[in-house]
């Protein structure tokens, strides 16, 4: 097992930040997006794109390079891409389901849909193959115990860093309270002053960078894959609703609990032979831990009155 | 001749297109007012805060905020005018702190943060105290202190209470009048909505009484307690 718990610990920080990015989408919006995985794919997807050597095997866009095989440039411009298609998704179609009150099931029909609609635009143009960044191949070392590619301690050095900065903002920011008032109560906001409309825009946007981010990682960390999202997707669900949905630092620890778990678990002895399976542990433990405690580790049960 | 804030005429408004609840109300808030709005339950008492508040859509008639027409204006643009808003339920941010619910208060003030938050717990030190506390654990007339200070740190010129002392005890109810009864003495004109009609009339200086979204009558608090109508409708007999 303890040869996983490299693994384990990239997982878990991969659905940690997925879970933090869904889970305040979801306190603000109210909104269960399911098309949440294929803005991670976005992510990954873009940068790929955008970073391809000519011969990537990426369908169609394997001459098309315009950002050179620049990684990092071509991550930053993907971030921020995930980010305005997060604002054109407010603005385009949530914000009017909205202001016509659709009922919060018809949303989430709504969000499936657009999943499986994003999801095959990726798969007609960037085909079923999983492909890799064209980033040199590097071997696992020793760290402490821990066998790891230097790459991957970047990644887990990168993406501890956001999520120290994730918390920081959220907690000390102006805009990131308004954010955790809006997401206790939108009509409250609004009668303090709030333009709700505006900070639901800015959580789209800044909860959909953080999920390409996400997506980033996971390619590096893996490879693209046109389904990559949706594979992850329900991780993160489990992630979200163990650290208690809605609550920040709930979602980080469930997410990062759970991914380490799924990776942990392929290192049982009864798993050998049934990687494919190894998702069934992680959330069979989710499903225990909220009999036991409904509102998730770190949702706390609230006076009504 | 005291000047009037809010001004409201022949409003019409409901929470569905077409179905008003609310069927043309007169009303009028003058500066330093404390005015009650009484009525038996679904007159539209709340609905008519939630529609000057810009909640839910004005369908008919006009709203003058200090003598500007801002009919249908949204909630965060009628604050900066100078209203402030406590809502009967849900008033308080119950995940974030004391302070921090002071603070969303002042999301549309740049300066001046220090100063507003030092004043709302002057006025009410039992908020100081719990002030890194959430506001989620606080007991339901603490909360309606907090979320009297939320809506006061914007320093408004009239401010809309939609049934303060519903679900509190006695002491708390006290508290919470003697507190708006403070405010209104800092020249902060109050409109209330009360479910204790008796209170209401005593605590104010005009009354208006509601039925089926219509005005039905109006007057001084004393009128209206002395009114045989008004006893046998909604007082009961004293």
């Amino acid at each position: 097992m303890i040869e996983q718990l490299g693994n384990g610990l990239l997982l878990g920080l991969i659905v940690a930040i997925a879970s933090v990015s869904l889970s305040l989408l979801y306190g603000v919006t109210r909104i269960v997006n399911f098309a949440h995985g294929e803005i991670i794919a976005l992510g990954a997807v873009l940068t790929l794109f955008f970073s391809s050597s000519p011969e990537s095997s990426f369908l169609y866009l394997d001459r098309f390079s315009p950002l050179g095989s620049s990684f990092i440039v071509s991550s930053i411009a993907s971030i921020l891409l995930c980010g305005l298609f997060g604002a054109l998704l407010e603005l385009c179609l949530f914000r009017p389901l909205r202001k016509n009150n659709y009922g919060n099931v018809a949303v989430l029909v709504i969000t499936i849909g657009l999943s499986i609609f994003l999801r095959h635009i990726f798969l007609l143009f960037a085909s079923a193959k999983p492909a890799s960044y064209a980033l040199d191949l590097q071997k696992r070392e020793d760290y402490f115990g821990i066998q790891l590619t230097p790459r991957n301690v970047q990644v887990l050095i990168i993406g501890s860093v956001v999520m120290i900065l994730v918390g920081l903002f959220l907690t000390y920011t102006k805009t990131g309270r308004a954010m955790r008032a809006v997401r206790d109560s939108s009509e409250l906001a609004s009668v303090s002053g709030i333009n709700s409309d505006y900070i639901i825009t800015l959580t789209w946007i800044f909860s959909s960078m953080l999920a390409g981010f996400t997506g980033i990682i996971q390619g590096v960390i893996n490879n693209v894959r046109w389904n990559m999202g949706f594979l992850i997707l329900l991780l993160i669900f489990a992630g979200s609703i163990l650290g208690g949905i809605g609550t920040s630092f709930g979602a980080m620890f469930g997410g990062f609990i759970i991914g380490m778990l799924v990776q942990l678990s392929v290192g049982l002895s009864f798993m050998d032979g049934h990687t494919e399976a190894k998702n069934a542990i992680a959330l069979a433990l989710m499903i225990l831990i909220l009999l036991i405690r409904p509102q998730g580790i770190f949702g706390s049960k609230e006076r009504i009155s | 001749m005291n000047k009037a804030i809010i001004e409201v005429n022949g409003l019409a408004a409901g929470y569905v297109k077409g179905l008003n609840i609310l069927q043309g109300i007169d009303l009028v808030i003058k500066e330093n007012e404390i005015i009650s709005i009484i009525g038996p339950n679904g007159a539209g008492k709340s609905t008519l805060l939630k529609a000057i508040m810009g909640l839910i859509p004005i369908s008919g008639g006009r709203l003058y905020i200090s003598g500007n027409e801002l009919t249908n204006f949204k909630s965060h643009e009628l604050i900066k005018k100078g209203i402030g808003y406590v809502p009967q339920v849900a008033n308080v941010f119950p995940s974030l702190t004391i302070e921090e619910n002071l603070e969303i208060g002042l999301w549309t003030k740049t300066k001046n943060s220090k100063e507003g938050k030092k004043e709302i717990f002057e006025m009410f030190p039992i908020l100081s105290e719990k002030k890194r506390e959430k506001a989620g654990n606080l007991s339901g007339g603490q909360r309606q202190l907090l979320a009297l200070g939320r809506a006061l740190i914007t320093k408004p010129d009239v401010l809309l209470l939609d049934e303060p002392s519903a679900g509190l005890s006695p002491i708390a109810i006290d508290e919470v009048f003697k507190s708006i009864s403070e405010i209104n003495n800092k020249g902060v004109s109050i409109l209330l909505v009360e479910q204790n009609a008796k209170r209401a009339l005593t605590f104010c200086d005009r009354g208006y009484v509601l039925d089926q979204g219509k005005n039905s009558y109006t007057g001084t608090g004393r009128d209206l307690l002395d009114d045989p109508n008004v006893i046998d409708l909604y007082l009961g007999k004293l």
